[in-house]
């Protein structure tokens, strides 16, 4: 209970702005949340107060899987720093390169193979696994 | 002995009306409420709590590695489900690698970067 006290405030705002499928559970001292949004500035939100409660989330006592890149039949924006992201044949980096999507380009989010991987249909066509991570729902 | 029979009965109506008169009263009391409770403490998280799930460390190995691939100077180590990591990263960059690992299900994360700027 004390590490829900130590992320109480957290655990309120996911609630308040409506995560979905939240759920905040507590095993072997580390506090797992978990939920999804449509809202990459929500997940931004949390991951703000989580490095401001936990500094450089130093701590380790925390696990925060927000999702927020986008359900299947979802547009999604590419949300890198500022590079193209890069389109593979299969989920994993080892995977072959079929095509890149720009930074802030709008992609069709075809499926959702597993939680780090979506099938994406970029603007020009190609279609191909994309990192999710830089993936936010439009 | 018929004196007696009546002083009896006379005595009895008495006895009778007197607990009578004693129930009536004993019904007029104000009955004391018990408490209810209030005093539970609330319940915040009604979603039956299921164990919470692990990715193996094969699973983790592999899909760390392609959570750190654009993160060059940080190296991830995987054991017994917890990711440490080691090197070097700016402050800015950080979240995104932590976002990234945070979704991969490890038991925990231990975060000894060294932090540049």
């Amino acid at each position: 209970m004390a590490l829900q006290e130590k992320y109480n405030e957290l655990i309120h705002l996911a609630q308040r702005e409506g995560v979905q499928d939240l759920q905040v559970r507590e095993q072997d001292n580390v506090l797992y949340i978990d939920g999804r949004t449509e809202s990459g500035m929500l997940k931004d939100k949390l991951w703000d107060l989580y490095n401001q409660i936990d500094p450089d989330f130093r701590a380790g006592d925390l696990v925060l899987n927000i999702d927020a890149s986008g359900a299947a039949g979802t547009l999604a924006k590419v949300t890198t720093k500022s590079s193209n992201l890069n389109i593979r044949k299969g989920p994993g980096t080892d995977q072959e390169i079929v095509g890149k999507a720009a930074h802030d380009e709008i992609v069709t989010v075809v499926s959702r193979p597993n939680d780090q991987w979506s099938l994406v249909r970029t603007e020009s066509g190609v279609e191909g696994y994309a990192y999710s991570l830089y993936l936010t729902q439009q | 002995m018929k004196k007696t029979f009546i002083k009896i009965m006379a005595v009895s109506v008495l006895i009778l009306g007197g607990s009578q008169a004693t129930s009536c009263k004993k019904k007029t009391e104000p009955t004391v409420e018990t408490p209810v409770a209030t005093t539970e403490p609330e319940i915040i998280d009604t979603v039956a709590a299921a164990p919470v799930e692990i990715a193996s460390d094969d699973q983790l190995v592999s899909d760390v590695k392609d959570a750190v691939k654009d993160f060059p100077g940080v190296t991830a180590a995987v054991n017994n489900g917890e990711i440490t990591l080691t090197g070097d990263i700016s402050r800015e960059r950080l979240p995104k690698l932590m976002q990234g690992l945070h979704a991969l299900h490890p038991k925990k994360i231990n975060n000894n970067l060294t932090i540049t700027k």
